[in-house]
């Protein structure tokens, strides 16, 4: 379980802190809603370690974890663009998903090319991202968060600007990674998102 | 962008795009002339050129090979030190004294090279500290400030800072989601160089190098103090010497056109490659995530910055040991500060309007560019941001006396053209950091202004303005210490007998005045560092008297 | 927008280009160390104001090259009436230009080393060059060129570069007067000692011997004189070569198209007078042109005596520089 307890943050230049507080189950996928410039990506960015909260405490699995580096948590970030590195190809992208110094082995290897494969995306591994339509480059960022294999993900407006189809395979992804026990923390201004994705959704 | 006029219901003012192509191209136009004026009447006054005796002498060959070596290596040694540099300042964003590092980094380019030579001189001379430690530490060292060392050293000291200092603006400019998947991967060391930040660096690096070699390529002093002899000469001191020893026309202009193929040819490749030459792209304020590093890399890093900031802040304690006893009113000797306080007064009278004229030609050479671009006018505007840069100062100089000889009434009060050229030497610097906020404007940005009808002054003032404020503080305090410390423009025209501060220095120097010429040295640093933290202060409070609307968005547009 | 603000920004600039003041005015080019707040400038124009009944205007340029550069420039449309500050190493080149006017005196009032015959150019001061040592860190100086050019490497010395600077081609000259054919091969057995060959003067003056850098530099034999009368430290001192010194001779000459040419012949008049003279010894660091008697300062007796006086005819400089330049170049470039 992801608990937010009594989380405290606030911008320098802002009078009244934001208080956050609230529990998603593992497995769940949890929609945070609220008017643009309540805070939805400034929590994310407090849960990922961006930032650092004044008060409060973030705990995964009853152990906290907000003192802990960006790294070190078990928490991997999709956000609207800019998620990849345009100067590596797909393949080194998710590789440094995988591991930071991109050392794969075989293995590791063959389920990059499966999820590519799986994705619709066969044969991209040597493209540079520049060479992908922006859906192309969503489901590359995707899929680098899922082989990552962390617990948790935080998507920040993952679907922003992308067509109906692309949307499609992006949220069949999503719901595997839910079946298969991970806890989703979705940031988005589209219903159809929520509505598809979102088991509960929270108000900012 | 549409032409406003027709489909604007308002009439705003200066809203006609003659306003953006215009006054930026006829600036281009006219500098362009003075350049082909100031070698023209060299070549005029010559009668012939002779390329053949250039190249048949082996001294000439000599000294053209000398200048660009010394300038490679100086870009090199000046790029490796950056490189470091920016990251830990990139990777540290709050460690004390930040802010105070970079000022003196902005600082270092201004100073008055006479000043700085000093300094330097007085911490790795032969009686400086640095070597007095070497001695205790390192007896046999073989250390010597004289020669290639002390040229390179120098050149370190005063392109080094510039380099780290655009290069951390270039890191700092990374987008925020990028950053923040950099640092949830955990990326460190030769992975993040690889997928973060070389690719932030690279479009920069071409613009920086051609920047950095041609300060190399076109110094004088420094060469000349350091260098130790005839087999270190620059072309500039090269052209010095056929124009003012030998009056040789033909010679000085011959080397000043080798000068401009050379360092223009550069600049040339840089823009063929169509690599974005802006050396301050616009900075991103948000909020810089923290990246993994191996337990030792705060204290390798730590140990780097304060190494360089000890590199920087020696040479000055230097220069202000030396000063501080006429500053400090303790001697019997009499008070250097009437003098001191009215050249400061007249300096300030030139540099002042320098600094603003400079802002001023900067954007409006910018804004035709930007208009133009694509179309062959566009290279006129663009040539402003580069031709003071390798334009050696006395072909300028002559072709602008030539040209507005007739209008001087006297040249003794001729104080507002000695500050118009201190401007326009300016404007390559302050171009270089307005580039990046001015084009930087997202096209999403101007589409919807399109839409709105908001053009000329209203765009300015609604839309560029707030985001240019920083920056052009920046601009206007480097235009403005640039014409404090000219010597060069300022002696050319020739000035009355009351000087401005530089002058005052050299009238001090050429008249045994040793010890207040080190006052003035100092007096003239404090008045820079004055300039600097001064205007920095004025654009730090963000977007205080901006209008409610824009500065609610701009930071949701930043960290949401 | 602009129509209206053009008219304004002219007449506040105005002012700056226009001159209120009736009398006749005199304008003198000079070089900074004869127009600086302490130097002669700032006096003489206040003694020779009281007489003449009209207006010194100095216009300041960084060099004798720049006063004959400007004046080049400038042709026969020039606004100047004087020009003070050239030399002997280029007055041959100024007297080219066809600018300069004959002053037409009989100038017997001179007290010069030499002979002086030019119908062009009225000294103003001179002075031998010579290496300034500081008595604190070289006790034993060379005693002649020949000493110090066979004298150990680690003794350091700092010149100019006779291509930017007056002494720096001073000592070209001296070298050449001295050794003749043999300059060139006495330059390469000197080169390990030279520390540093500087732009100017003033920057091997300030940034490096000050700095206590090398113990000796490339002055005037008048330097110390300074030193002794105004900093009160005997520290600084000439070294007398055996060989003699190079004199250097500076010059002031009217300028052809000047509409003040009474005002300007007087200004040379004046200036071998002691009104003007007595700024010379202390303000110019120079020996004065004219014989001051008991106004010399004490301290000049302090100063060393050239053995015998080198000096090359400007003629001759103005001839065989750049051949000189060349020999140099290639004896110091391996």
């Amino acid at each position: 379980m992801l608990e937010i307890d009594r989380l405290e943050f606030r911008y320098p230049e802002q009078t009244t802190p934001w208080h956050f507080h609230f529990q998603v189950e593992a497995g769940e996928c949890l929609a945070i809603q609220g008017p643009s410039g309540s805070g939805k990506s400034t929590l994310l960015s407090l849960i990922a370690g961006f930032l650092q909260p004044e008060a409060g405490r973030v705990l995964w699995q009853g152990q906290p974890i907000h003192k802990t580096k960006p790294w070190q948590r078990p928490i991997t970030s999709v956000f609207q663009e800019h998620n990849l590195f345009e100067h590596l190809d797909v393949l080194t992208n998710i590789g440094l998903g995988i591991h930071p110094g991109v050392k794969l082995a075989a293995a590791d290897q063959q389920r990059i090319d499966s999820a590519l494969a799986k994705a619709g995306l066969d044969g991209f591994g040597n493209r540079m991202p520049g060479e992908l339509s922006g859906g192309q480059r969503q489901r590359v960022a995707l899929l680098r968060a899922i082989l990552r294999q962390q617990p948790i993900l935080l998507l920040d407006e993952p679907m922003t600007g992308l067509d109906m189809d692309t949307r499609q395979v992006l949220y069949a992804m999503l719901n595997d990674e839910k079946a298969r026990g991970a806890t989703l923390l979705l940031v988005s201004h589209d219903e159809e998102d929520r509505r598809t994705l979102a088991d509960r959704h929270w108000n900012l | 962008m549409t032409d406003s006029v027709a489909n604007t219901p308002h009439r705003t003012p200066f809203s006609h795009s003659g306003w953006q192509i215009w006054p930026g191209l006829l600036l281009g136009l006219g500098l362009v002339v003075l350049v082909l004026m100031g070698i023209g009447s060299l070549l005029a006054t010559a009668g012939n050129l002779d390329f053949e005796a250039v190249f048949s002498s082996k001294y000439l060959r000599r000294v053209i090979g000398f200048t660009v070596w010394q300038a490679s290596l100086s870009v090199v040694l000046s790029l490796l030190i950056a490189i470091p540099v920016a990251r830990a300042m990139a990777r540290y964003q709050r460690f004390p004294g930040r802010r105070w590092l970079l000022r003196l980094m902005e600082l270092s380019l201004v100073l008055p090279t006479i000043v700085a030579v000093s300094g330097l001189i007085g911490v790795y001379g032969r009686q400086g500290w640095f070597t007095a430690l070497l001695n205790e530490g390192l007896p046999g060292h073989g250390w010597s400030l004289y020669g290639l060392n002390g040229i390179l050293l120098a050149h370190v000291f005063f392109n080094g800072p510039l380099a780290a200092r655009i290069m951390l603006q270039a890191l700092e400019a990374i987008p925020a989601p990028r950053m923040r998947a950099a640092s949830q991967l955990g990326l460190s060391g030769w992975w993040l160089w690889r997928a973060v930040q070389w690719p932030a660096l690279k479009p920069v690096l071409p613009g920086l190098a051609a920047l950095v070699f041609t300060l190399c390529f076109t110094s004088f002093a420094i060469i000349m103090t350091l260098g130790g002899g005839p087999s270190a000469t620059t072309l500039e001191v090269a052209i010095y010497q056929a124009l003012r020893f030998e009056f040789d026309f033909s010679q000085a202009a011959l080397l000043a056109i080798i000068q401009l193929l050379i360092c223009g040819g550069l600049w040339w490749l840089v823009f063929r490659q169509r690599i974005n030459t802006s050396l301050m792209p616009n900075r991103q304020l948000g909020y810089q995530a923290p990246l993994f590093c191996q337990v030792w890399q705060p204290w390798l890093e730590g140990a780097l910055l304060i190494g360089f900031a000890l590199f920087l802040v020696v040479p000055l304690l230097a220069i202000a040991l030396r000063g501080l006893p006429v500053l400090l009113p303790l001697s019997d000797t009499p008070s250097v500060y009437p003098q001191l306080l009215s050249a400061t007064g007249r300096s300030l009278m030139i540099a002042i309007p320098a600094g603003v004229g400079s802002v001023v030609v900067a954007l409006l050479s910018l804004a035709s560019a930007n208009r133009l671009r694509g179309h062959w006018q566009g290279v006129l505007p663009t040539l402003t941001g580069y031709l003071p840069l390798i334009v050696p100062p006395l072909v300028l100089g002559t072709g602008l006396f030539i040209l507005l000889r007739p209008s001087l009434g006297n040249s003794a009060q001729g104080w507002m053209l000695v500050s118009l050229i201190n401007g326009l030497m300016a404007v390559p610097f302050v171009i270089q950091v307005l580039q990046g906020p001015l084009s930087g404007m997202d096209a999403n940005t101007l589409r919807q202004a399109d839409q709105l009808g908001i053009f000329g002054w209203y765009r300015w003032r609604w839309l560029y303005w707030p985001q240019l404020r920083q920056p052009m503080a920046l601009a206007l305090a480097y235009g403005t210490a640039l014409s404090l410390g000219d010597f060069g423009v300022i002696a050319l025209f020739g000035s009355p007998g009351q000087p401005t501060l530089p002058v005052l220095l050299y009238q001090q120097l050429g008249s045994y005045r040793v010890a207040e010429a080190a006052g003035t040295g100092l007096w003239l640093l404090l008045l820079l560092i004055t300039v600097f933290t001064s205007l920095s202060r004025v654009s730090r409070p963000a977007a205080v008297t901006a209008p409610a609307s824009l500065s609610q968005l701009a930071p949701e547009a930043g960290h949401a | 927008m602009f129509s209206r603000v053009i008219p304004v920004a002219l007449a506040a600039a105005l002012p700056l280009f226009a001159s209120a003041n009736t009398l006749p005015e005199l304008n003198v080019y000079t070089h900074p160390s004869f127009a600086a707040e302490w130097g002669p400038g700032p006096a003489v124009k206040e003694a020779f104001e009281a007489q003449c009944d009209c207006m010194v205007n100095y216009t300041v340029l960084d060099s004798g090259g720049d006063i004959l550069q400007r004046l080049r420039l400038e042709g026969s449309s020039t606004p100047a009436d004087v020009v003070l500050g050239l030399d002997t190493a280029t007055m041959a080149t100024a007297r080219q230009t066809g600018l300069l006017a004959p002053h037409g005196k009989a100038l017997e009032q001179l007290a010069l080393p030499i002979e002086w015959t030019d119908s062009t150019f009225v000294p103003y001061d001179w002075g031998y060059f010579a290496f300034v040592y500081d008595t604190e860190q070289l006790p034993e100086p060379p005693r002649s060129l020949e000493a110090l050019i066979n004298a150990p490497d680690d003794l350091k010395i700092i010149i100019q570069d006779p291509r930017t600077s007056t002494p720096g081609l001073g000592l070209l000259l001296w070298m050449h007067s001295v050794f003749g054919d043999q300059a060139p091969e006495q330059w390469q057995k000197l080169s390990n000692k030279i520390l540093a060959t500087t732009q100017s003067w003033s920057d091997g003056y300030f940034s490096l011997f000050m700095n206590g850098e090398a113990p000796m530099i490339l002055s005037y034999s008048t330097s110390p004189a300074y030193h002794m009368a105004i900093d009160k430290t005997d520290r600084y001192q000439a070294a007398r070569f055996d060989e003699g010194h190079y004199l250097q001779v500076e010059v002031a000459a009217m300028v052809k198209t000047s509409d003040n040419q009474a005002l300007a012949s007087e200004f040379l008049d004046f200036m071998l007078t002691p009104a003007f003279q007595t700024h010379i010894p202390l303000k110019n660091v120079m020996y004065p042109a004219i014989d001051l008697g008991d106004e010399l300062p004490n301290v000049f007796d302090r100063l060393i005596q050239p053995a015998s006086t080198h000096y090359m005819a400007p003629e001759a400089v103005a001839r065989e520089r750049k051949q000189l330049v060349n020999e140099w170049l290639d004896a110091l470039i391996d």
